[in-house]
């Protein structure tokens, strides 16, 4: 039996081999859960999933309504009253003051005039909670800038806002980078959005906004896209020498390189001195020095 | 004896003038600055994958120790692009109570700004003065929400609490205090000899290199642009408010000195509104008690002391957390304008430069 007033040492995990090697089971707060979906909103997605929602909707109906006139025939033929007829659900409505905003057809001028001007490089074009968004085609990003910049109708002088998301359950591509501008004499906004494959390097926005410049050396540090024609990519938030992109759903929340702290280990000795506070009440001797 | 050499120094990130951990490097020709690069990143804490992992609620925390300077107005940015990515309509008196501690908290950010700003130039007495306003708008802070610095005054959906008995008082008093306060400052600096030397034609940066840079706040209104979020797209009571955007076309250190301090006049004007016309009404909206996203994607952006502020959210399907949750840092890009500014200039007017841009680098790391 060991001594309890002794301190034990207590065993020390080995180091792991590399930086990148955890025994996740170890640490369950370093467990990554990946995403499943890709929550990229767009109108195309939600026409299509409303109408497979009602077509679903309405052949439970129908299923309903045949499994009603069976069970009327059944029940005449054997002589029984008849089975309550089927009463198509109505909707709950929410009392709440939650609506959630859902894409909406592009009514807007701007995002009509882009669509006219780009033509068959706009992939996509919605608005959702009064925001104008326009998906173009990866390649064509720098024109698609350049246009909202020069031309007189748009004029979108400043960049307000460039990042990235990282989307490992999309198939045909890995990443979406979002460029939010601002119209100062026209007040408005508008998002312009590019969809990235792994590996791919788009055409960076200092050309036309030098304040891309550190937006993009920021993604490139969180997200490792690299952008091309940018004259400064180096890392920005974190050392020259970090390994991976902490903004990548792979990536733990929990860093690499954290300890692991467990609040039940006793750190401060606490324990211990609760233990002789206890052994001390009861009229027990546990500082008793050995017998040499 | 002397050799004519260009000499590299770090300024920072020890350097009491960079507010926090900024580390600047210069390359100096005699007193001439011939390049500067800004390097930060030692403060940086991941707030943004924190928060991608913790629900709605959760996040707002975090928006306050960011920028703990003004921690109201990150609060507010931050509940309103949540009630834009959920679709909440939150009521009335909610939004007044939101103004005006957020302009409460403006004023707070200027004063410290103005305290440290002079400090870095040698002034030490209105630093002792302005702090001694600070505190009343902290004791109205605490009054309101229980803390000081780290306020997390607001939620999803209005307010935790009504207003406490006995706060419009303190307002009116603060209020009516406040004037003699600024002119107080006023006199100490606005036609001081020493002040206008270091400041006026100190750190130029014109209305197009501003607005390419995307640099917003002080900063560009100073160089002439009347760009306000709380004009140019109103968000709580903005809307009904009765106020002027201050500018000034000058476009140097004195220049934004005194766009603030006519701001902090402006603010006062806003609160007196506020207080004046407070609607009756519930604090909080009617919600469920589970907040769950739709696919959705929203930035909003505010005013806060130093600049736009805008949160992009990225909603998943039934999801209590946001998918993706990234901050436009205002210290972050108007941090970008200071080689701009500093370059060309002497090495003793970089102080002035970054004193003036107002960061926190808690909030540019993030």
């Amino acid at each position: 039996m060991s001594e309890p007033n002794v301190p034990q040492t207590p065993e020390v995990p080995e180091a792991p081999a590399g930086p990148y090697v955890y025994d996740y089971a170890a640490a369950p707060n370093r467990q990554i859960v990946m995403p499943k979906t890709v929550p990229l909103p767009s109108y195309r997605t939600y026409l299509a999933e409303q109408k497979a929602a009602a077509e679903a909707d309405e052949a439970k109906w129908q299923k309903s309504l045949a499994d009603y006139e069976t069970a009327k025939a059944k029940a005449e033929a054997e002589g029984k009253d008849a089975p309550k007829p089927p009463v198509r659900p109505v909707p709950r409505k929410d009392d709440n003051d939650m609506k959630a905003p859902v894409p909406q057809e592009a009514t807007d001028a701007d995002l009509l005039k882009l669509q006219a001007l780009l033509g068959d490089k706009v992939e996509e074009i919605f608005e959702q909670a009064g925001e104008l968004v326009c998906q173009v085609k990866k390649e064509a990003i720098l024109e698609a800038l350049t246009l909202c910049r020069d031309e007189a109708a748009l004029k979108y002088e400043m960049l307000a806002d460039q990042s990235g998301t990282h989307y490992p359950a999309a198939k045909d591509f890995a990443y979406s980078v979002v460029y939010h501008l601002t119209s100062i004499c026209r007040r408005k906004r508008l998002r312009l959005r590019i969809l990235v494959p792994e590996g791919f390097a788009p055409e960076s926005a200092c050309a036309v906004y030098p304040g891309a410049n550190w937006m993009e050396r920021e993604i490139y540090d969180m997200l490792g896209i690299c952008f091309l024609n940018h004259p400064d990519m180096t890392r920005i938030l974190c050392p020259e020498d970090w390994e991976g992109y902490p903004l990548r759903k792979d990536y733990p929340t929990v860093g690499w390189g954290q300890r692991d702290i467990s609040f039940r280990e006793d750190r401060s000795g606490m324990l211990e001195r609760i233990a002789l506070q206890k052994a001390g009440q009861l009229g027990l001797n546990l500082k008793q020095p050995k017998a040499d | 004896m002397f050799k004519n050499e260009e000499m590299e120094i770090n300024l920072g990130p020890q350097h009491p003038s960079t507010h926090g951990v900024l580390r600047v490097k210069l390359r100096l020709d005699g007193e001439t600055i011939t390049h500067c690069r800004p390097m930060i990143g030692y403060l940086h804490r991941g707030v943004e994958k924190i928060c991608e992992n913790q629900s709605f609620f959760q996040g707002q925390v975090w928006t306050d120790r960011m920028d703990y300077c003004s921690a109201v107005a990150n609060n507010l940015g931050w509940a309103e692009a949540n009630e834009k990515l959920l679709g909440i309509t939150v009521p009335r008196r909610a939004q007044y109570i939101r103004t005006l501690l957020n302009e409460f908290n403006r004023l707070a950010s200027h004063l410290i700004w103005l305290a440290t700003h002079a400090l870095d130039i040698g002034a030490m007495t209105v630093f002792l003065y302005a702090f001694r306003e600070r505190e009343d708008i902290l004791d109205i802070n605490e009054a309101f929400c229980g803390s000081r610095l780290t306020t997390t005054a607001f939620r999803i959906g209005g307010l935790r609490e009504d207003l406490p008995p006995g706060f419009e008082k303190l307002v009116r008093k603060f209020l009516a205090k406040f004037p003699t306060c600024l002119e107080e400052y006023e006199n100490l600096l606005t036609e001081n000899r020493i002040w206008k030397k270091r400041t006026i034609g100190v750190a130029k940066l014109g209305a197009e290199d501003a607005i390419a840079m995307g640099v917003t706040g002080p900063v560009l209104r100073a160089a002439g642009v009347p760009y306000d979020i709380r004009k140019a797209f109103p968000y709580a009571a903005y809307g009904e408010m009765d106020f002027e955007i201050p500018t000034r076309t000058e476009a140097d250190t004195y220049a934004r000195y005194l766009v603030r301090m006519a701001e902090m006049r402006q603010s006062a004007r806003i609160i007196q509104q506020c207080i004046d016309g407070l609607p009756e009404g519930p604090v909080m909206a009617k919600l469920p008690k589970i907040l769950r996203s739709e696919v959705n994607e929203v930035y909003h952006a505010t005013e806060s002391p130093k600049g736009e502020i805008g949160y992009y959210l990225v909603g998943e399907k039934g999801s209590l957390n946001p998918y993706r949750f990234h901050v436009r840092a205002p210290g972050f890009i108007n941090l970008q304008s200071l080689p701009k500014m500093a370059e060309g200039g002497l090495i003793a007017d970089i102080v002035a430069a970054i004193g003036t841009l107002d960061i926190v680098l808690g909030e540019i790391d993030r």
